[in-house]
This record gives C-alpha cells, structure tokens and sequence, in this order.
C-alpha cells in the first residue's frame, strides 16, 4: 500500500468535512432560514423613503440597504462558521472519524488542513449564497451590476476563516459551546472597539478630543491599542462594504486579521500535533 | 515488524507503561493481555503515534511511529469502533479506501469482498444508527482490511459480538494469519487468545511480566488463564 499523496488526502478530508456539515439537520434548518430572510429584504427595496422631507431615489435606496445587507450577511455567516466548527471536532472524536483518520498514513496537519478548507468552503458558499440574493437584488433595483461586491465578498471570506482557525483551536482546549461563545465576545468586541475608533475618527469625535479633559483623550487613545491589537474583523467588513459605496476606510484591519488567521494556524497545528488522540 | 525499546509513558505522576521492550515479527499472531489499566491501549496508541511516549522508541517495519509512513501497511481496529450514524457501512468502507488513496473501482472491489468476509452482505446499505455494536464491530473490522495491511492491530477485536460472530472473527483472523499476516491482538478473552495466538506478553501496571510463546508461557496442566491470574496477582 502507496503512501497516498498529500494534495489529493488534503482535498478528501476536505471533502468529507463538507458533506458531513451539509448532511447535519441544522445546517439545511440554518440555511433556509437565512435565504428566506434574505429574500424578504426584496420588498425593503420598492419602499419609499424620506429623509429631511426628501424623496431617496431609488439608487440611494438600493445601494444603503445593499450595504446594511451586506454587512448583516457577512456578521450572519461568522455566527454560521462558529456554529459550525464548534463541534466538529468533538463529533470528529466521539463518531471515531478521527482515529479512523489518524490511524492511516495521515500526518496531523493533513486532517487539520483538510478539515478547515471544508468548513471555510461551506461556510463561503453559505455567505456567497445569501450575498448573491441580495446582489441580484440591488443589481435589478439600480440596473447596473455593483462588481465590487466579489471583492467584498472575498474580503469577508478571510473574517470566516479567521473564525473558523480560533474556534477549532479554542475546541481543542475548551468545551465547544465556550470556544464558540468565545468567538462571539471576540466578534462583540471587535465591533464595539470599531464603533468607538469610528467616532473618533469622526468630526464630531475630534472636536471632542480637542476640547475634552485628558481623562477623555486618554480613553480614545487606549480603545484605540486595542483597535490595533484586537482582531479587527468587523474592521475588514467596514472595508469590504466600503468597497460596495465610496471607499475610503483604511485596509489595516485587513492586515491584521490575515496576521491573526498565520498566528491562529500555526498555533492550531502546534497544538494540534501534542494532542493525544482518544 | 514491530519494534519497541524501552518505552515508557507516563501522565503526569503516572506511570502507565514502564520501560516496556519487546517485538512482533512478520506473520505472527501476537497477544498483548493485562487487566483494565496495565497500558496495552496506551502501546497501541502509541504503535499509531495518538499519543506520544515520554522515553524510548516504537517502531514498525523499520520506520519511527512518529513518521505518518509507519501506518502505511496497517489496520487498526479500535477497542469501541464507532462509525458515523448518517454514513452506511458500505459509505464507510468506500470513506476508509479513498482515504489510503485507493482507486473508486479497486475501492469498490475490495468493499465487495470485505463486506462478504465479515458476514454482512445485505445490510451494508443501511445506516450505522440501526447497526447493532457487534454490527459495528464487523463494520470496523472490514475497515481495518481495506487495503490489505501487512499488519492488523485489533484492540479487543469480539467484544460485543455473540459467540457465533466471535467463532467467525476467529476463523477470519486465522485465515487472515495464513496468508501471511501480521496480527497484534489486544484482548480480554484468554480462551480465545489461547487457541489462535502463537505468541503473548503479559503487562500489568504497565510493566512487561512475560513475553514468549503460548506453548512456554503454559506450563503442564494449566491454562493461559491460570497462569495470566498467576503473574498478575503475584
């Protein structure tokens, strides 16, 4: 018996974790009730709305809900990831799948690799779904294809895999339900730490600062080393929505939830190969 | 076949296997026995690299446990197999084959004949969640076959199983044994181990007591059983 090769054994446990996650009743239950929601949003789109006693156009319209969709979708799909892989592992575990797996000629960081590609895959697919309703729909309200909103896309796809890498190892030490709790109060964090360095960003922020008390400046000035220093991911989904309006946000979010994602990988395959297999 | 020098694990302040060294060449049948607790399963464990020794070396067919190529030739049957409950057994099987790289058409061939050998024609399409343990016993043991190993390492292969699906398991290893096999067995059932095993260690506290041949661990008049509560208690 060959030892099989490392690309194709990747690509099948990959696999496998994908049919095994769309094969769980709560994945299909999960799935439909996001798409549906989705779909109400249409009738979003063919109000009218005013704002200081103007009539939005239709444009305005289409691209602010297309916007709050988008950000919505992307929050939503985190949820799905770390619901996801929360118990993958565990299950992976308690059905023997891992053993089976381990007790083949299969490195560890083969199963890991292959297990994470699956869950990253469906968890895109998910989102890619649910942002193509909402892309179909702003595309026939403004008549025109917003092409941005594949990069945005593929720019949300790295919070997912940011997700999925912290909650497979937090898995790893912690019960399932507080590894993915974990993962929400990094995500609640990361939101409210955005909101603030927002604000102060902000006209109305920096006027503030100017005239406050040091005490004030002093409170922007340490949310803002952990706006640094956090895992930005609500940070890169200001970005990618950026991309779907006027732009302007800075890409460092981006490149600090990318050194998390090689920070969290290798991590997880270093805890990953002293873990005694039961 | 199998090589370990003087292995030991322990888990913090346990020591769970002591020094332990001994061999299993090519073909034979071996038995590892010990009450609940002596540390076959951590040998076993160890033999798969899940877990990792705190001294010594293991080693199979020449090759470190340590590498993901020393499992290249073998088949594992674990002490309480389990199988995924939305998967059928034959899914399961097909599962095992694509993961050591076999080909869909060889995969299925081997299936075939593997589902036959383990007595379970016909409910190979079923989900696991119907299979009863022993069913799943058979199931997992046809895994451990697929892609015909060199060496088969059972962790307490008829456990669940009623003495006529035991009579057939036993039959298969020793056929298994003829064609030349290497089989490590890890078993509570002393009877059975005596009448197919040509070689056993006795471990307990996770120290090596004996390792012969059957024929030199029994002594005139006495069973594998005597002289096992002899060693363990003594």
């Amino acid at each position: 018996m060959e030892t099989p090769k490392t690309n194709s054994i990747v690509l099948t446990i990959a696999k496998y974790a994908f049919v095994d996650e769309v094969r769980q009743k709560s994945m299909i239950v999960l799935f439909i009730l996001s798409t549906l929601s989705v779909l109400l949003l249409r009738q979003c789109y063919k109000g009218d709305y005013m704002v200081n006693g103007q009539a939005l156009s239709a444009d305005a319209i289409a691209l602010t809900l297309s916007k709050v969709a988008f950000h919505v979708i992307a929050a939503g799909a985190m949820f799905i990831a770390a619901l996801l892989t929360m118990r993958v592992y565990k299950r992976d575990r308690d059905e023997g799948t891992l053993s089976c797996i381990l007790a083949k000629p299969i490195d560890r960081w083969q199963y890991i690799t292959g297990k994470i590609l699956g869950l990253w895959a469906l968890s895109m697919l998910f989102m890619f779904i649910l942002h193509s309703i909402v892309f179909f729909i702003s595309s026939l309200s403004m008549k025109t294809l917003v092409s941005a909103y594949l990069i945005a896309f593929l720019i949300c796809s790295l919070n997912l895999l940011f997700v999925i890498l912290a909650v497979f190892l937090l898995s790893l030490m912690l019960p399932d339900i507080a590894a993915f709790l974990c993962a929400v109060v990094i995500g609640i964090v990361s939101l409210t730490v955005n909101g603030i360095y927002s604000f102060s960003q902000s006209q109305m922020g920096q006027a503030m600062m100017q005239q406050s008390t040091e005490q004030v400046s002093s409170g922007l000035t340490w949310w803002k080393a952990i706006y640094y220093s956090w895992p930005n991911v609500f940070g890169t989904q200001y970005l990618a929505t950026s991309l779907i309006g006027n732009g302007g946000v800075p890409i460092y979010p981006l490149i600090n939830v990318l050194l998390y994602c090689l920070i969290l990988g290798v991590l997880l395959f270093v805890r990953f190969r002293h873990e005694d297999i039961v | 076949m199998i090589e370990l020098q003087t292995v030991t694990k322990r888990y913090g302040s346990l020591t769970a296997v002591d020094r332990i060294s001994f061999s299993v060449g090519q073909g034979e049948y071996f038995a590892l026995l010990g009450p609940n607790g002596a540390g076959k399963t951590t040998i076993v464990k160890m033999l798969l690299d899940f877990t990792r020794p705190t001294a010594g070396t293991l080693s199979v067919n020449g090759i470190s446990s340590k590498e993901p190529a020393c499992r290249a030739n073998v088949g594992y049957l674990a002490e309480n197999p389990r199988i995924p409950p939305n998967l059928t057994g034959w899914q399961y099987l097909q599962r095992c084959a694509k993961l050591l790289g076999i080909q869909r058409s060889e995969a299925i061939d081997q299936s075939g004949k593997i589902v036959e050998l383990i007595g379970m024609k016909g409910r190979e399409h079923t989900k696991a969640s119907t299979y009863s343990r022993g069913m799943i016993q058979r199931f997992g043991l046809g895994a451990a076959l697929i892609g015909n190993p060199k060496l088969l390492i059972l962790d307490e292969p008829v456990s669940g199983l009623d003495p006529i699906g035991i009579r057939e398991i036993r039959q298969l290893l020793e056929s298994l044994k003829q064609q030349g096999m290497t089989i490590l067995l890890n078993s509570h059932l002393l009877s059975e181990v005596e009448k197919i095993c040509d070689t056993a260690a006795i471990i307990n506290n996770g120290k090596l007591l004996v390792k012969d041949s059957i024929s030199s661990i029994i002594k005139d008049g006495e069973t594998l059983e005597d002289v096992f509560v002899r060693l363990v208690k003594g």
